[in-house]
């Protein structure tokens, strides 16, 4: 295990906070418009990087 | 979903749109959650404690700095994090007040004052409102002289909500300040429902202490808040310690017994100091929380029967109003009776309206996007007319 798996669960862990807020923020129906959705993208994007870099150093 | 035994994850705020009076202003920035995530343990702040031991005296994480900053920011001189606001009261009650001592809250005061003063062993005078619930210069000056009469001496304090959490009126405290000052009484600015909402000067208020709210007003976990002196006034509130064991002879350095030792700490702490940032500039920008209020207001307006309770035009985004002629009359033959309104709100995906109350109730705009105060305004009139009640175009 490294400094690297904790950095990256941290990261993860941030990534989420930041899709949660954005869940907040267009309560109840959670419509994004185009910034919130290109948003959204690039959150989700890092999120998948971030898990794969946790599998890679947790599982290798 | 459950994030420990018998305790259900919270959605409140994912779910719905949040209205709750005392929550709007208290909803945490993305940072903070992400502080509170890697400050949740215990000590988590004190890794880096060196001498003189003290809480307000660490540089990393930059807690030292963060107080600098608020004093500046507040234009204030000190600055203390407290476990809430009414610890702020206390704090202060405790340095000044004595058995017996006559004390000004107003007839809006939060009840917190009031312990603060009675704990101290004070006695409560109470500035009355005038009929528009504004807590006056004028009538600050008559209850002084009241107290005069009355106990022959002036009051040794005095407690002023910037904007009461009644009505959310917006009072005239540097005019009380100045005239409390006349009579050589220090004044505590309740800014619970201010600092981190709107600007709030310190010296141009003319206040010897502001007293903030991080949970309900600094986007902070609870209990947090902010006591803020002036030069003057520090060193009488923050005085150290000199109390000695008389079998150890120990000492506690520099430790203020009035915030008993080291403050707030760990996630409360950081989640307040992760926020700062984000609440320093959005203080900037309370025009466009009043603008996305009044959307939700004249909707609420529009409906024939219903009042604002508080003063209007609004100054600040948490309203009282009066729906008795409104929706409370549809709550009489409603088969839901007066929890019709909280359901039929929640059922718009809006919460935070106390259950029953169909008369006399409040909410907060605060932090609502545009888009969600549209929501909001259209949800109360949708409401209005699927129960037959009359809504002006």
């Amino acid at each position: 295990m490294s400094k690297r798996a904790v950095d990256m669960t941290f990261q993860a862990i941030f990534t989420l906070t930041d899709l949660r807020v954005l869940l907040r923020e267009t309560a109840p129906s959670h419509e994004f418009d185009a910034d919130q959705r290109a948003r959204a993208q690039r959150l989700l994007e890092n999120l998948e990087r971030q898990v794969g870099s946790i599998r890679q150093e947790m599982l290798r | 979903m459950k994030c420990g035994s018998g305790i259900e994850a919270r959605q409140v705020d994912e779910l719905f749109i949040n209205i709750d009076p005392i929550q709007a202003g208290g909803r945490l920035t993305a940072d903070a959650m992400k502080a509170v995530i890697a400050y949740g343990d215990g000590y988590s702040v004190c890794d880096n404690c060196r001498k003189p031991n003290r809480l307000d005296y660490i540089s990393k994480p930059p807690i030292a700095e963060f107080h600098r900053d608020v004093a500046k920011w507040l234009n204030m001189d000190a600055v203390r994090t407290v476990p809430g606001a009414r610890r702020g009261f206390q704090a202060v009650a405790q340095t000044y007040v004595k058995k017996g001592d006559p004390v000004l809250v107003t007839s809006l005061s939060h009840y917190t004052e009031f312990l603060a003063v009675e704990e101290a062993g004070g006695v409560a005078r109470e500035i009355a409102a005038d009929e528009q619930n504004h807590v006056t210069p004028d009538a600050a000056a008559t209850k002084i002289e009241a107290v005069k009469r009355e106990s022959g001496r002036v009051p040794v304090l005095a407690f002023i909500d910037h904007v009461d959490y009644q009505y959310g009126n917006l009072h005239d405290v540097a005019g009380i300040a100045k005239v409390a000052h006349q009579y050589d009484i220090p004044v505590v600015c309740n800014g619970a429902y201010t600092v981190g909402i709107l600007p709030v000067d310190g010296k141009a208020l003319g206040v010897d202490f502001v007293v903030g709210s991080g949970h309900k007003s600094m986007a902070a976990p609870a209990p947090s808040g902010i006591l803020a002196a002036t030069a003057e006034r520090e060193k009488e509130v923050f005085r150290t310690t000199s109390i000695v064991g008389d079998v150890t002879s120990r000492k506690f350095g520099i430790k203020e017994p009035a915030m008993m030792g080291c403050t707030l700490m760990g996630a409360t702490l950081v989640g307040m100091m992760a926020s700062f940032p984000h609440v320093k500039e959005r203080i900037k920008h309370f025009d466009r929380e009043l603008a996305n209020h009044r959307i939700v207001m004249d909707a609420l307006l529009s409906t024939e029967g219903t009042g604002c309770l508080s003063e209007y035009p609004r100054k600040h985004t948490m309203t009282r109003v009066d729906t008795t002629a409104s929706f409370d009359k549809v709550a009489e033959t409603h088969k839901k009776r007066g929890y019709y309104l909280q359901s039929a709100l929640e059922e718009k995906g809006i919460t935070g309206v106390i259950p029953g109350a169909t008369r006399v109730w409040k909410f907060n705009t605060y932090g609502a996007t545009k888009k969600q105060a549209e929501h909001l305004a259209a949800a109360f009139v949708a409401i209005a007319r699927e129960n037959g009640l009359a809504v002006k175009d």
